[in-house]
């Protein structure tokens, strides 16, 4: 997985987990096409992941998730340039604050666009690339939001709930052709998305993207990033609804 | 997209001092620029933070704000003819080495520990086991941009703005952010040094070696126990290393690689090293630090039986590297480092004095270490004809208090001598240590220089104002 001289995609790479898989990637020597919608963050990333490598590896294009129908074109542009791509990185996520009484549909359409509707495109686009091919990887960037729904941010967890059943779909579908697809789900990252939140143990972008690469390299269905969230999901998990509810510190 | 403020700890990485600050991490100048401008009108002033790898108080602004500059870390340029980086002011050592190595080039100055940052590195005008003959960091920047807080960007250099080039070098953070260095880095044959190892009997030859192999050698420090007493005190192990030319390494070459500098990841290949501090947590606290300076003092006088041998540059100089979080051996009070810079002539006499103060106190450091140095150019230089003695305690709330009063009487003593500090090490010295540390012209010229670049005093850490600088 991912060896160098691999091509893969990085759907928001501007900044955050996108930006530090980006460069983890470019580290071990595979090119990077960068995906995002600010052109001059993506360039300025590019600029340097091929300083640090000293030749041409990083790909800018500027990439709006929301726009579904321009998949094809953008993966196409990538292949045309890079060649054949192994490996596609969905990152890109929006988190909007949300009032204690705001029921924003506008807010939950933007999430369900970027979080949910751009990853179901760029899955399906790399999964019709990579069928022909019986080869290929699929990394989704869930969240532990999307394990529970809890209430200070419906459309976050629901949007992310609809990526991560999306992604388990497609590993059942795709486990036996040669394509691989791993879930992964962040808990606290010091990003500028959380940036504000006052998450405590939080990790950074850079030990995320180690975490996440090492996870696909050994091809697992669903990593919890760090560890430590798997056993504090899996207690929340179990949780009955009557007391989910009510405990505030996790809502 | 405005940037969000966010209120955490900040600590040194001692973690013995810290307090909470709004902190942002911006990831451009103009960002910078943007988060000068807010924080003029918060009034709360403005500490700068890289990578967080000083001892004390140096990147803490409790109750204000920090700027966070490790997200700022683009490297914008590597001319693999000359060796030279233009650099963002996030950029680790560990980055640049990285980019540099596989075309023969290593920072010509790297400290213990790879993490320190571009912007921190020139702020507290880091040093390296090679101050002797290479001198500091900033001796090897070329240009850096200055944005200070009225938001001009001052260019500056050995001739332009000279004055603020020698500075801010060296100057905490206290007269501007630098956005953008450029850095020169020397040339290097192999991936290897050849190491030389030498026991010491006592304190005195410990600075007779380090003057006798200063002349000829590219590195040297020395490893002090500082639980020896009587004849034994200050015996220690002292490494010499020295480049390897061209060609006198058959796998120079292939050493050249990233991979092969890293510092190993797993004990004996088998025990993550991030599972280690736990251990040496239950060591510290079962009083086994004594007999761990001991044995290490038996092995190294093995170690001096030796042939020279060949190691890594990461693996020679990184060695606070080696363990993952091994400072958090010393939670939860940490620790603090004291390290004067005494002048040659009068080293072996304070040295001594220290050593027995600390014995006499009961107050002895868990670690020491020595190096030789040499005088620099830079305003609120550290350095001296001389050496230094990094002493590191641990701290308890027990003891804390007396340890302050022990370190700040320890300093008396190094700077009636002469002696000075090194901030990014720094964490108990006094407001009257600061103009004695650095003589009152260079006060008063460093003074003059941030009324005018910084005439609100925006820019304010709890090192400055424990020193009584603003």
């Amino acid at each position: 997985m991912t060896h160098p001289g691999e091509t893969c995609i990085v759907v928001g790479a501007s900044s955050g987990i996108g930006a530090a898989l980006a460069r983890r990637l470019a580290a071990d020597g595979c090119k990077v096409a960068l995906l995002a919608r600010r052109r001059e963050r993506i360039e300025q990333l590019a600029r340097d992941i091929d300083a640090r490598a000293g030749r041409r590896l990083a790909m800018p294009l500027v990439h709006d998730v929301a726009d579904t129908s321009s998949v094809d074109t953008a993966f196409d542009a990538v292949e045309a340039e890079l060649g054949d791509v192994t490996a596609v990185y969905y990152v890109a996520g929006v988190m909007p604050e949300v009032g204690a009484d705001e029921f924003d549909t506008a807010k939950d359409v933007q999430q369900f666009q970027t979080n949910t509707l751009g990853s179901i495109a760029w899955c399906n686009a790399a999964a019709r690339r990579f069928l022909p091919r019986r080869r290929g990887f699929i990394v989704g960037i869930s969240s532990v939001a999307g394990d529970r729904g809890r209430a200070k941010r419906p459309g976050y967890c629901a949007s992310k709930a609809g990526q991560d059943v999306h992604l388990e779909s497609l590993r059942n579908r795709l486990w036996d052709k040669g394509i691989h697809v791993t879930t992964i789900r962040p808990g606290f990252v010091d990003t500028e998305m959380t940036a504000g939140l006052g998450l405590k143990g939080a990790i950074s972008a850079e030990q995320a993207a180690d975490a996440i690469v090492r996870a696909a390299r050994k091809n697992k269905g669903v990593v919890y990033v760090p560890f430590k969230w798997r056993i504090i999901m899996g207690v929340v998990k179990s949780m009955p609804s009557f007391l989910f509810k009510r405990l505030a510190f996790l809502q | 997209m405005m940037l969000a403020w966010q209120r955490e700890r900040v600590s040194g990485w001692g973690m013995a001092v810290g307090g909470d600050a709004e902190v942002v991490r911006p990831t451009s100048a103009d960002e910078v620029a943007a988060c000068l401008q807010v924080a003029d009108r918060s009034g709360k002033g403005l500490g700068l933070r890289g990578s967080g790898c000083s001892y004390g108080d140096a990147s803490m602004n409790t109750g204000g704000r920090v700027l966070d500059f490790s997200r700022m870390n683009r490297i914008l340029d590597f001319d693999t003819d000359r060796g030279v980086a233009r650099v963002e002011p996030g950029v680790t050592i560990r980055d640049l080495w990285r980019r540099s190595i596989v075309d023969g080039y290593w920072p010509a100055v790297v400290p213990g520990t790879m993490a320190v940052s571009m912007g921190g590195a020139a702020s507290m005008n880091i040093h390296g086991k090679n101050n002797f003959v290479a001198g500091t960091f900033g001796e090897h920047i070329r240009t850096f941009t200055l944005l200070t807080p009225q938001g001009e960007r001052l260019q500056c250099s050995p001739t332009e703005n000279a004055d603020v080039y020698h500075a801010a070098i060296g100057g905490f953070g206290m007269l501007g952010c630098f956005v953008e260095l450029t850095v020169e880095l020397k040339r290097v044959h192999s991936g290897r040094l050849r190491v030389t190892a030498v026991a010491t009997r006592d304190l005195d030859e410990n600075l007779e070696v380090l003057d006798a192999h200063r002349p000829h050698a590219d590195y040297l420090v020395g490893w002090i126990d500082v639980h020896g007493k009587g004849k034994g005190l200050g015996r220690g192990l002292i490494h010499r290393a020295d480049q390897l030319a061209a060609g006198e390494d058959p796998e120079g070459e292939r050493m050249l690689r990233p991979e092969l500098q890293d510092v190993p990841g797993r004990l004996f290949g088998l025990v993550p090293k991030g599972w280690i501090w736990p251990g040496m947590w239950c060591t510290v606290k079962a009083g086994g630090i004594p007999w761990i300076n001991w044995a290490k003092f038996r092995a190294g006088l093995k170690e001096a039986t030796r042939a020279p041998y060949l190691q890594s540059h990461g693996a020679f100089h990184f060695l606070l590297d080696y363990v993952p979080r091994w400072h958090w051996a010393f939670r939860p009070g940490g620790l603090i480092q004291f390290q004067p810079f005494v002048p040659a002539k009068e080293a072996s006499r304070v040295f001594r004095a220290l050593f027995e103060m600390c014995h006499k106190a009961r107050l002895v450091p868990y670690l020491g270490v020595l190096k030789r140095h040499k005088p620099d150019p830079f305003l609120m230089t550290h350095a001296v004809d001389g050496f230094s003695m990094a002493m590191d305690f641990a701290v308890s709330d027990g003891r804390r208090e007396r340890l302050w009063r022990h370190t700040q009487a320890m300093a008396e003593v190094v700077l009636a001598a002469g002696g000075r500090f090194y901030y990014a090490k720094d964490a108990t010295l006094l407001d009257t240590s600061f103009a004695r540390i650095h003589g009152d012209d260079a006060v008063r010229r460093f003074r003059e220089l941030k009324a005018r670049l910084d005439p609100q005093n925006l820019l304010q850490t709890d090192l400055a104002r424990r020193l009584g600088v603003i």
